[in-house]
């Protein structure tokens, strides 16, 4: 397949048309927990999910839970993962723990969820860029054969969330990298649940925003807007999704 | 917050309430007001508005300024969705540091509870 970002309608920074690439490529490849097919299902309906009436209801409602009734569907994943797609699209900033605790009643794997919730998310981040320069959408990617191994990650603990996570001192040696220069956050440990997603999805953000967010001014680091402008453009955008973490 | 941060570094004084869309602080940041409308416009999937929005910051700083700023308002389109999807909270010294910010902006009142 050819690359979607080979021919933008406008110059991109040569490590942020890698990083996009590279991403859209593994989009299509088996996961830890999910097939590439699977991902690319979670793909289409995070896509489907900003034209579904249930999710615009909803968003106008006091509460999401005042409004009942179905989803509108690509109808290529499991019941169960609309609801973790759709509200992740479309309403994250009111998930609750009754919502994440909810997907794993209805039978998800907690692994599966994370690697839903980061498919579903990258999907996301890759068609706002997209739009954002002027360019559609890309075409998802075919996808790759073979299984994922689902293998589940012995060293994660329940929180510092909802969602089991690997602390930087439990971190096994191949991945003790990812925390390496101090970089602790907890939006950082997330996903780590899923490790090498979670690798997948930061390498593309590091690529959009900064490697180390703890850089004061942007010495050494291409970029055509300053600092606070990126931090202008980044609180702006949290605080329009309703995220104030 | 790091646009707070950011002005100490660089010796400005940012109105914070501008990133709730509350104030005329905006045009405290170089090109706020485009930076805002097309923040809004991707953020809303606003296709009209993100036409006009790139159209004048790339104007007002370059093709490179434009794809920057849409870079960062991708990314955070990720960031906000994975923190509130696996429910992560503030570290306690970010909480601790910016306490006076969250009051100045009020965001406590937007916690929305843990089983809304």
């Amino acid at each position: 397949m050819t690359s979607p970002f080979a021919n933008p309608p406008v110059d991109l920074r040569d490590d942020l048309s890698v990083a996009l690439d590279r991403a859209w490529a593994r989009l299509g490849e088996p996961g830890s927990w999910l097939n590439g097919e699977q991902r690319l299902a979670v793909a289409a309906e995070a896509r489907q999910a900003w034209h579904c009436d249930l999710c615009d209801q909803r968003k106008a409602a006091l509460s999401p839970y005042a409004v009942m009734g179905a989803h509108d569907l690509s109808g290529a994943v499991p019941g169960a993962w609309v609801e973790v797609i759709h509200r992740v699209v479309t309403d994250s900033g009111r998930l609750s723990e009754r919502w994440y605790r909810q997907a794993l009643t209805d039978g998800v794997v907690e692994d599966e969820l994370i690697e839903i919730i980061s498919v579903a998310v990258l999907t996301t981040t890759v068609d706002a860029f997209a739009l954002g320069i002027g360019m559609a959408p890309p075409a998802l990617p075919e996808a790759l054969p073979g299984e994922p191994a689902r293998v589940h990650a012995p060293e994660a603990k329940p929180g510092p969330g909802w969602a089991a996570t690997i602390a930087p001192a439990d971190a096994p040696a191949d991945f003790a990298d990812f925390y390496a220069n101090g970089s602790h956050f907890f939006i950082r440990r997330a996903l780590t649940l899923v490790p090498a997603e979670t690798r997948r999805i930061w390498d593309l953000l590091n690529a959009m925003y900064l490697p180390d967010p703890r850089v004061h001014e942007l010495d050494g680091i291409e970029r055509a807007i300053d600092r606070a402008q990126m931090e202008f453009l980044a609180a702006r955008a949290s605080a329009l999704l309703g995220c104030y973490y | 917050m790091r646009l707070r941060v950011s002005g100490q570094d660089t010796g400005n004084d940012y109105d914070l309430r501008a990133v709730t869309g509350e104030a005329g602080g905006i045009a405290d940041v170089n090109h706020g007001e485009l930076m805002n409308a097309f923040t809004e416009a991707i953020c809303t999937r606003d296709l009209a508005a993100m036409a006009a929005a790139r159209q004048g910051i790339t104007s007002a700083m370059g093709e490179r300024g434009m794809v920057d700023a849409a870079a960062v308002i991708a990314a955070f389109n990720a960031y906000p969705r994975i923190a509130d999807a696996t429910g992560i909270p503030l570290e306690d010294a970010k909480a601790e540091a910016t306490e006076g910010m969250r009051a100045e902006l009020d965001l406590d009142r937007l916690d929305t509870g843990p089983d809304e």
